[in-house]
């Protein structure tokens, strides 16, 4: 037994260097008005396929759809989500990668499930389990534009609502991972009480026993959120290490009968890290919590990366964890550099 | 100034980029396919850049730029000249829009002027100074993944040296106004001291009229500091956000030559004469006419052809208006 390896999201659209780019391709297509939304969703159906083979080949034991279907995060929900309207550009973080920032212009309601096709979609062509992953109230909020409610708190719980009925739909389509992402939540430990109430009021949708469900940050730190992040009802606790060196004492603090996802991956650089340092991360990591506790991730969702890149680490996190587990891999993989 | 621009200000510019005509778009096309050699592509490019120039020249442009109709962007041009620096892979930055991001492999490097002969060609083809245009080291480490140095710090510091002597060289061919593009300088604060530190390695020894275009980004917590940027002049988008910028100069005036963006470069609105006009009159209740240069947010490059000339032609036309009340 040794620990669980994940994803945080997504995974690069591109295909191999020199192979046919399907994806652009006919979303130009679509542009011109030369093919319709069947031809794309059969492309990225192929997508899907491809990011899920690649994750489980790697020994990827919690695997997502690679947001194959998503441009950024939000505009899939702010799509469905009654009240919204999608914005402009706006950098996402501290990346040289865009969103498009939903705009909040009446009472936010439930329009249909966001995610939950791409969801059945994702668990019929897998053998492992499916991750979902759902934007956190708190971040939602944050790069939106709230036109509406005229308080941040009240606009937070506005989404956190519709996001439960999300996640309720998630549950009953067969989720059994569900991960929540605030990111925003580190840059605004003035939030911390008000995203517990959000994350609650998703947490309450649950059934509780059969569903994990993960908060996840990256992008930076949780320091100026300390020990209590811990108390927002989640039971896996997300941390980029590799962005946020800092959060080594969060983790080392992680309370009795809670989880990690260490983000031991670099998402956002090309270099590819050593195995056995890996291995041997992950070896402190079992000592420390036992397997158990501990899933090891990227940093951050993989769409950053060249696609060969991104598939070269997960490779490497699979060996590596391999390694930790005392076992070599039958079919051990040839990782270039 | 070490330039030597007459008149009572409000000069007019350019950021950089224009749209490229439809046969460069396809020459590009071909030659990646080695349809054509790399003579028949410079041609076309050298055509392009004339038709531009003379665009300018047509309007009566104060600063002109080349257009940059040679470049793919502004970071992978750099790229593919420096040693140290190797094209990388396809990574997404929005929607359906993607590019090779480059990677520092090793020691970057300068082993040739990069922008040295176009900038003479285009200088030569009118008698109005020609911009020298270049993108800053911290923009070109913050584009690019990096497998080589230990610190982003350590390869911001020797991007800055190449950019320096490629600056230069500039210089040296005749440049008198030599930019210096820092887009992703308002990324990240805690880095801001970084462009500083690296800017300044940069125009240290410059004679030459220094400029700085910066995009939006976290505008409001990088300003008043920005004015410590090393530069004699700083390029700012104002119509994007309806001049709202300059509500921060009202406790903190802005000290330095401003490029005062009054065209939206990301969208087809086409602003009148008069709207740009009240943009120039609003500017000037915080800035001196002959601390101003005119110009559009940010390149032009992702507008029309037709699109760019009328942007371009309406900030003339409201310059006029505008300089006829002075």
């Amino acid at each position: 037994m040794t620990v669980t390896t994940t994803v945080v999201g997504s995974y690069p659209k591109p295909p191999d260097e020199g192979r046919a780019f399907a994806l652009r391709k006919t979303l130009h297509k679509i542009e011109r008005g030369d093919a319709n939304l069947e031809e794309l969703r059969a492309t990225q159906d192929d997508l899907v396929r491809a990011a899920i083979g690649e994750q489980e080949a790697a020994g990827i034991d919690i695997v997502t759809d690679g947001h194959a279907r998503w441009d950024d995060i939000l505009t899939p929900f702010a799509r469905t989500i009654t009240g919204f309207e999608i914005g402009g550009l706006l950098r996402f973080f501290d990346n040289n990668v865009y969103y498009r920032r939903p705009v909040c212009v009446g009472e936010l309601e439930w329009g249909g499930p966001s995610s939950v096709e791409a969801f059945r979609f994702a668990a019929s062509v897998a053998t492992k389990p499916v991750k979902v992953v759902v934007p956190g109230p708190v971040t939602f909020a944050h790069l939106s534009v709230d036109e509406h409610y005229g308080d941040h708190e009240s606009f937070v719980l506005a989404v956190a609502r519709v996001l439960a009925q999300e996640a309720f739909e998630l549950e009953a389509a067969g989720a059994r991972y569900i991960q929540i992402d605030e990111p925003a939540l580190l840059g605004a430990p003035e939030d911390l009480e008000l995203a517990g109430r959000a994350l609650g009021i998703i947490a309450d949708e649950l059934k509780g026993d059969e569903t994990e469900v993960t908060l996840a940050t990256y992008f930076g730190d949780a320091k100026r959120l300390g020990e209590a992040i811990y108390e927002l009802p989640a039971d896996v606790f997300g941390f980029d290490l590799v962005s946020g060196p800092e959060n080594r004492v969060l983790i080392d603090n992680l309370p009795d009968g809670k989880k990690v996802q260490v983000g031991l991956l670099d998402a956002r650089n090309t270099k590819l890290e050593d195995v056995d340092t890996l291995a041997r991360d992950i070896d402190a990591l079992v000592e420390q919590f036992g397997s158990e506790r501990v899933l090891v991730s990227p940093s951050s969702g993989l769409e950053f990366l060249p696609r060969e890149k991104a598939r070269a680490k997960l490779e490497r996190l699979g060996e590596a964890t391999a390694q930790a587990a005392g076992r070599t891999r039958q079919d051990p993989k040839e990782v270039g550099a | 100034m070490s330039a030597d621009l007459s008149g009572p200000g409000l000069w007019t510019t350019s950021v950089g980029s224009f749209p490229k005509p439809d046969y460069i778009k396809k020459a590009r096309g071909r030659f990646a396919r080695k349809e054509i050699d790399r003579g028949e592509l410079l041609e076309l490019e050298r055509r392009a850049t004339r038709e531009w120039v003379e665009f300018q020249n047509s309007i009566d442009t104060d600063l002109v730029v080349d257009g940059e109709m040679y470049r793919g962007d502004m970071v992978a041009y750099f790229a593919e000249e420096l040693p140290g620096l190797e094209i990388g892979g396809l990574v997404r930055s929005y929607g359906n829009r993607y590019y090779r991001k480059p990677i520092a492999t090793g020691p970057v490097g300068r082993d040739h002027p990069i922008t040295v002969e176009w900038w003479k060609y285009a200088q030569s083809l009118t008698d109005k100074p020609v911009k020298g245009m270049l993108t800053g080291p911290y923009t070109i480490c913050d584009w690019s993944f990096n497998e080589h140095y230990g610190s982003r710090r350590e390869l911001v510091l020797d991007l800055a040296k190449v950019i320096r002597d490629e600056a230069l060289d500039l210089e040296r061919a005749g440049a008198r106004f030599i930019q210096i593009d820092e887009p992703a300088a308002s990324t990240r604060m805690d880095e801001l001291d970084l462009v500083i530190e690296s800017m300044a390695i940069v125009t240290e020894p410059l004679t030459a009229h220094t400029i700085t275009h910066i995009c939006y980004g976290d505008f409001h917590n990088a300003y008043p500091k920005m004015l410590d940027i090393p530069v004699d002049q700083i390029d700012l988008e104002f119509a994007n956000s309806d001049y709202s910028l300059l509500e921060e100069f009202t406790d903190n005036p802005f000290t330095k030559y401003i490029g005062f963006g009054v065209v939206d470069v990301h969208s087809h609105h086409e602003e009148t004469v008069d709207e740009i006009a009240e943009g120039i009159r609003r500017g000037l209740k915080h800035i001196p006419a002959d601390r101003i240069f005119v110009d559009p947010d940010c390149g032009l490059k992702t507008r029309t052809v037709e699109e760019a000339r009328t942007k371009l032609s309406n900030i003339k036309q409201a310059v006029d208006l505008v300089r006829a009340e002075l």
